[in-house]
């Protein structure tokens, strides 16, 4: 079992709906984003070539981010998930320069007190900030209290109006994912770290 | 579920439509401890199948603003202004409301023409008319400028349709021309963007868009061709010449069978009748006779071209008449105009019409249909301009031509709702032209009565841009009074009209102003008196717009309790109604609305509650026994649209559709004949029944120092303006080059020394903004591109810009620069631009 | 066709990402560690009990203390030591910890006590270790590619004794430390041959990083023609390097006091600054390497 996601740069349009909801899924506050969607623009008018591409925490297989984190609290699940325990975090950030896809997140002491409309918190914002906790680093958790609760879709996956995101298992020759990593040929992102992350694009 | 039982639950997931576009996924909202903290689309709607666009995700951040209105407000600042504190205070809603009526009721009773009227909430079209019943013919905002004036009465007119998209499950060749179809914008978007990604990957369709900015579309396109603004109509024409004069293809079989393109047409353009019953007339080649259109004859004999004598008149066929129309449209000269290459044109247009298979056929469900996999689809960006109307009728030309309307692979209607496509007969065994759908049209006056002159644009939508310039200049149309007050409802003329300088003068001229909204704009920061609404998640509707291959009612239901004390808008405009004595007027228009069945029929002097309303509209609807209740229990009653709904609906009815638009000149005809009568000097040469190119077009004829064009635009996360006070979306488009400033070529940037983040003076014939500079390649070299996102300027203290670059004020508001046709605004301008800082 | 790639802050675009997160705090704590570090080993051979104890503080208090103030939760600092298997940081801590309990255990210990010498000896390998780890956790991050170098340890070690080295001859000019004539005469020298040892390994450190990829090559440009070249020229190479060697050749081995205090601050100028900058123009590779578009 490997938890992993096929992203297809073709299907993408860059509408950011999975930024959104993976936003409102976590309850993330100002400036939190575990997913989002990249511009890559090249070529000069008329020709020019424009491409969507979304990123997020690849849970590698061979995760750098689990190898420099010296209190555990990043530890990868039987199922692939790489997490962090939140608890055990101290908030050293090490990880952080360790993630060749710059996709972790500090959250700054104070940072879950203060939400968009500044101190005055929401009715959401006081309901889902308090499942963070500040001076520690997150990231996307492939929606692991998803899965757990037996859903089979990230919240980012869920949404994708254009269908682009699919979850599914690696391990699975048969799965979704599986299939189309082989007759898309699926790449992954910066591979030469030997990271062999969960996420593979299709262009 | 009963709404009692199912908020009264800890944990739940409740089931409603979204309403962060004018448009309508279906969602279903989880709720715990009664805080909304997720809204996701409805994974069993057979529309948008669980996706939901980033505006519907961040549904949670309006509800909780912060800064909603909470209670009634009346304001205690008198001074007004932009950036002014109104100083609101909270009141009840009897001091609101007795204080509304008592103003509205004296103006009414005075005249009642001195009310302007804004009320624009497009789920709740059946409360549009609140100001008519009330005595008001004005339409003070506009939803024209930014959907289509020009758009839905042509689609009406070709097809009892109200919107018009390709077929995404069949189309094969897809050009895109100024829409943000299946990427951005329009047509139930998250539904849109899953069909169209289908369209391109799954079945390798081929996607072409045309525009001067490369939008999403155009970045996901396999071709973008950048135009001129305003100059579409040019491209699509060179690609109908093409057709017809270079690669002679087209597909006679569809227009001898269902179209006008038989008819013959006299000299001065119009039909040939038989002078004995005023039939129109079509040439049989196998009797070489003109005959009667339903004379018995087969279809193959009917000409569509060629020049014949009848009774010494000469004439042809209105394909002929078309084609000759169309003879000095050469690529060239199109390429000359639109800057896209003769080349171009011609290989596009034989793509396009390679892909079309004309002559083939395709089963569904057991039926036979034409089988055209090639569509032009379009949207304002095409539309949105003086000669709008014929733009739109040059669009569907190139479509006729193919024969892909209303076919599987082509052009299809959309309905605007329920009802579907409006097909009724009309003459000559022609479908009845229905450019009316929304409203009933303005009657003829030989002085306009409305600020908006809908007397003057008889097949238009309100061209509510004109209302200012009419207000103050009221003695160049002869109004002999000026408004005194203005209601707002989910509504936003400060913003939305054009030449905002003139609206903030309307504004300063207005004894009164009250509101109905949810969170306060730059209109409504004028008021004097607030009224809260019920957000969308705190209220009660049945609701079902354009939505493309789905049709039926989407059931908008509470998700929580309301969080403050807000009403729904249908319930205080009725209690208004009441209180200023009109309750018989506003119930009988609700009774047309809101489709009630004569067994549903209100009665005239009683208060019906929003709740009581939207029973009676299911029940007349769906029988009495599917009402409200039936809704709640089920939730939404969507379906797919089967396929003899989608295709063919005038065929069917053994109707043909217009490719010679001989109803729109007969309109214009007509008009010009009572505008002489009543010693009025107006344009009606854009009443063409042939869509042609012009030169005469305001935009391109502009004094050459406005050496720039210069449009805005939208994105998907930011359909509408308003979106950008809601953090999510504010904080995901401050990270987006696109919307990030001004956008401008890399090359002119150049030439002109700009670069990115310079502070720029954007000078337009009518009004100046400022703007920062965004040097980009994905704009054409002679246009500025402006994002919706950085122009809000209200109270609100989310999504303002450093430098807010509202487009609008660089638009005029005169009848010059309003398409004669529709009433559309010229929705491009030309701009000079010059360094202010660094 | 080609595609360039842009340095991007917030904005979602796909190209270079400065890190920003390790940047003042943890360069203090780079820079108490080497010169607390170097210090404590160059006293443990002169020997000097007082330099030793210096040595020891400068790293409790300033790496440690910066450690302390930079750690999102610094009260699970002690958390940090779970990992020593995989992580230098946990390795950092283990060997800062224990340099710290041999350390001061053996300047409890009466001069020629047995446990002495065992204690000093394991105190100076932690102490060593202290001194390069960094450079080693920096190695170790593979989306970094200009820390990603081998010569970064290296680096770290040099600057670790050129810092101790310079701190001896500081406290010895001040009169804090009496040394025997033997290093009275070496010391100059040494100090003299590090500064140029150190100056040839930054030359080399930053040759080297011109290959380390497009990315590297961002953080060089970034160093050497952007925004941080003024103070990597000026006080990373020229005050800490340049200005420390010229002074130290022209004062020679009877530098007075004041001069002494002027090179010690410039070179410790120059220390700081160096790693700080090279934090800074940290950047990470564009995450679609691949995408030629």
């Amino acid at each position: 079992m490997r938890y992993g996601m096929v992203i297809d740069l073709k299907r993408c349009v860059g509408c950011q709906a999975c930024t959104v909801a993976c936003k409102s899924e976590n309850g993330n506050g100002p400036g939190i984003m575990y997913t989002k969607v990249l511009d890559q623009v090249s070529g000069e008018y008329p020709n020019v070539r424009k491409n969507f591409v979304p990123v997020l925490c690849n849970h590698c297989k061979n995760a750098p981010c689990q190898r420099v984190c010296p209190t555990g609290a990043t530890y990868k699940r039987e199922d692939g998930l790489v997490l962090v325990d939140h608890d055990k975090c101290m908030g050293c950030r090490a990880c952080y320069v360790a993630c060749p896809y710059n996709n972790r997140i500090y959250l700054k002491r104070g940072k879950i007190k203060v939400g968009y409309y500044g101190k005055e918190m929401t009715p959401y914002e006081e309901v889902k900030y308090a499942e963070h906790q500040d001076g520690i680093v997150e990231k996307c958790k492939f929606c692991s209290h998803r899965i757990d609760e037996g859903l089979t879709e990230t919240s980012c996956v869920q949404t994708c109006p254009a269908d682009a995101r699919i979850f599914g298992d690696l391990d699975d020759s048969e799965s979704k994912v599986s299939r189309l990593i082989r007759s898309r040929g699926g790449r992954q992102p910066l591979c030469e770290d030997d990271t062999d992350p969960s996420i593979y694009y299709l262009d | 579920m009963k709404q009692s039982e199912m908020v009264a639950q800890k944990d739940y997931w409740a089931k409603s439509a979204c309403k962060m576009c004018i448009h309508t996924c279906a969602i279903r909202a989880h709720v715990v401890d009664g805080v909304v903290v997720k809204i996701e689309g409805d994974p069993d709607n057979p529309g948008n199948r669980g996706k939901l666009c980033p505006k519907g995700q961040a549904g949670i951040n309006r509800l909780y603003d912060p800064h909603r209105v909470k209670t009634p407000l009346k304001r205690t600042n008198p001074e007004k202004g932009v950036g002014v504190d109104p100083k609101w205070v909270p009141i009840s809603w009897e001091e609101a409301l007795s204080t509304t009526a008592e103003k509205l009721k004296a103006i009414r009773e005075d005249d009642p023409r001195k009310l302007l009227v804004s009320i624009n909430d497009f789920h709740r079209i059946h409360i549009w008319g609140w100001g008519s019943a009330f005595g008001s013919p004005h339409y003070f905002s506009t939803v024209g400028q930014y959907c289509g004036a020009a758009y839905h009465p042509t689609n009406g007119i070709l097809d009892g349709a109200f919107a018009a998209i390709n077929d995404y499950d069949h189309c094969k060749y897809w050009i895109q021309i100024g829409a943000g179809d299946g990427f951005s914008a329009h047509l139930h978007l998250a539904s849109s963007i899953k069909r169209m990604a289908d369209a391109r990957v799954d079945r390798g369709m081929k996607l072409v868009v045309v525009e001067p900015r490369m939008s999403a579309g155009a970045a996901k396109a396999d071709e973008w061709i950048a135009t001129r603004p305003g100059t579409d109509r040019a491209f699509v024409l060179g690609m109908v010449y093409t057709m017809l004069y270079e690669l002679n293809v087209y597909d006679a079989g569809f227009m001898r069978k269902h179209t006008n393109g038989i008819h013959l047409i006299q000299k001065d353009g119009n039909l040939l009748r038989n002078p004995e019953n005023n039939k129109a007339m079509v040439w049989d080649t196998a009797t070489d006779q003109a005959r009667d259109f339903d004379a018995e004859m087969d279809v193959q004999d009917m000409a569509l071209e060629g020049s014949y004598q009848v009774n010494g008149k000469e004439c042809r066929p209105a394909f002929q008449v078309i084609k000759d129309s169309l003879v000095d449209h050469t690529p060239e000269r199109m390429s000359e105009i639109c800057s896209v290459s003769a080349e171009t044109i011609r290989r596009i247009a034989k793509e396009y019409s390679d892909a079309a298979c004309i002559g083939s056929n395709i089963t569904l469900d057991g039926k036979e249909y034409p089988y055209r996999p090639a569509a032009v689809n379009y949207y304002r960006g095409a539309i949105g301009h003086v000669d709008g109307g014929l733009d739109a009728l040059a669009m569907k030309l190139v479509n006729l031509v193919v024969g892909n309307i209303d076919v599987p692979g082509g052009h299809l209607g959309v309905g605007l709702n329920h009802q579907q496509l409006i097909i009724e007969e009309g003459e000559d065994g022609m479908m009845k032209p229905q450019p009316h759908l929304l409203h009933p049209p303005g009657n003829f006056s030989a002085k306009p009565d409305s600020f908006q002159m809908i007397e003057w644009y008889p097949i238009g939508i309100d061209p509510g841009h004109l209302c200012s310039s009419n207000i103050m200049d009221p003695e160049h149309f002869g109004y002999d009074y000026q408004p005194e007050a203005l209601i707002i409802e989910h509504s936003n003329p400060m913003w939305n009209l054009s030449q905002t300088p003139k609206v903030k003068e309307v504004f300063k001229k207005l004894k009164f102003i009250v509101a109905i909204d949810i969170v306060l704009n730059e209109s409504s920061d004028w008021a004097d008196i607030v009224l809260p609404d019920l957000s969308y998640l705190e209220s009660d509707l049945l609701i079902c717009i354009e939505s493309p291959m789905v049709t039926g009612y989407f059931y908008r239901r509470p998700v929580i309790k309301p969080l403050y004390d807000g009403r729904d808008a249908t319930d205080i405009l009725s209690d208004l109604a009441e209180r200023i004595g009109f309750l018989p007027n506003w119930n009988g228009l609700l009774n047309f609305t809101c489709f009630l069945a004569p067994e549903y029929h209100l009665e005239p002097d009683k208060v019906y509650s929003n709740l009581e309303l939207t029973d009676r509209m299911a029940k007349s609807i769906y029988g009495p026994d599917q009402g409200l209740e039936w809704f709640q229990e089920h939730g939404h009653a969507t379906r797919l649209m089967r396929p003899d709904e989608l295709y063919m609906s005038a065929a069917q009815k053994g109707l043909r559709i217009p490719i010679y638009f001989n109803f729109i000149k007969e309109v214009g005809e007509d008009l010009d004949k009572k505008m002489k009568a009543a010693g009025r000097e107006w344009d009606t040469s854009s009443y063409l029944p042939v869509p042609v190119w012009r030169d005469s077009h305001p935009l391109h004829n502009v004094d050459p120092e406005y050496d720039m064009y210069a449009f805005a635009f939208k994105e998907a996360q930011s359909n509408f303006s308003e979106s950008t006070t809601m953090p999510w979306i504010e904080e995901v488009i401050s990270c987006q080059p696109i919307h990030l400033g001004v956008m401008i070529n890399g090359k002119t940037a150049q030439a002109k020394g700009i670069k990115t983040g310079d502070v720029l003076k954007i000078e337009s014939p009518f009004g100046e903004v400022k703007g920062l500079a965004r040097v980009t390649e994905e704009v054409h070299p002679e246009c500025i591109a402006i994002s919706n996102t950085i122009s809000r300027w209200s109270r609100h203290p989310v999504g303002k810009q450093r430098i807010s670059t509202h487009f609008n004020q660089l638009l005029p508001s005169d009848v010059k620069w309003t398409d004669g046709m529709t009433g559309h605004l010229e929705t491009a301008t030309r701009v000079k631009l010059s360094v202010i800082a660094e | 066709m080609g595609i360039s790639i842009p340095l991007v802050e917030k904005e979602f675009v796909a190209g270079f990402r400065q890190q920003k997160e390790w940047a003042g705090l943890i360069a203090s704590a780079f820079f108490f560690g080497k010169v607390g570090s170097g210090l404590f080993i160059m006293s443990v051979f002169l020997p000097s009990r007082l330099g030793m104890l210096v040595g020891l503080l400068i790293v409790l208090v300033g790496k440690g203390g910066a450690h302390f103030l930079y750690l999102g939760r610094p009260w699970r600092f002690w958390r940090g030591m779970a990992r020593p298997q995989s992580s230098w940081i946990a390795r950092g801590i283990w060997a800062m910890g224990l340099m710290m309990v041999a350390g001061f255990a053996a300047l409890s210990l009466p001069v020629g006590s047995s446990l002495y010498m065992p204690l000093t000896i394991f105190a100076v390998i932690c102490a060593f270790v202290v001194a390069v780890y960094d450079g080693f956790l920096l190695t170790s991050s593979p989306a970094i590619p200009i820390w990603n170098t081998a010569l970064m340890p290296v680096m770290c070690m040099f600057y670790s004794f050129l810092g101790g080295t310079t701190m001896v001859l500081f406290m010895t000019h001040m009169g804090f430390m009496e040394l025997s004539e033997k290093f009275t005469a070496i010391l100059p020298n040494l100090e003299l041959g590090l500064l140029v040892a150190n100056l040839l390994i930054v030359i080399l450190f930053l040759i080297g990083s011109i290959n380390t990829g497009s990315a590297g090559r961002e953080s060089f440009d970034l160093l050497v023609k952007g925004p941080y070249a003024v103070p990597f020229f000026s006080l990373a190479i020229g005050v800490g390097l340049v200005f420390t060697l010229l002074m130290s050749i022209y004062a020679g081995p009877h530098a007075s006091a004041g001069t002494v205090a002027l090179i010690t601050v410039a070179d410790l100028i120059g220390h700081y600054f160096i790693f700080f900058l090279l934090l800074k123009v940290g950047v990470f590779k564009p995450v679609l390497g691949f995408l030629k578009i």
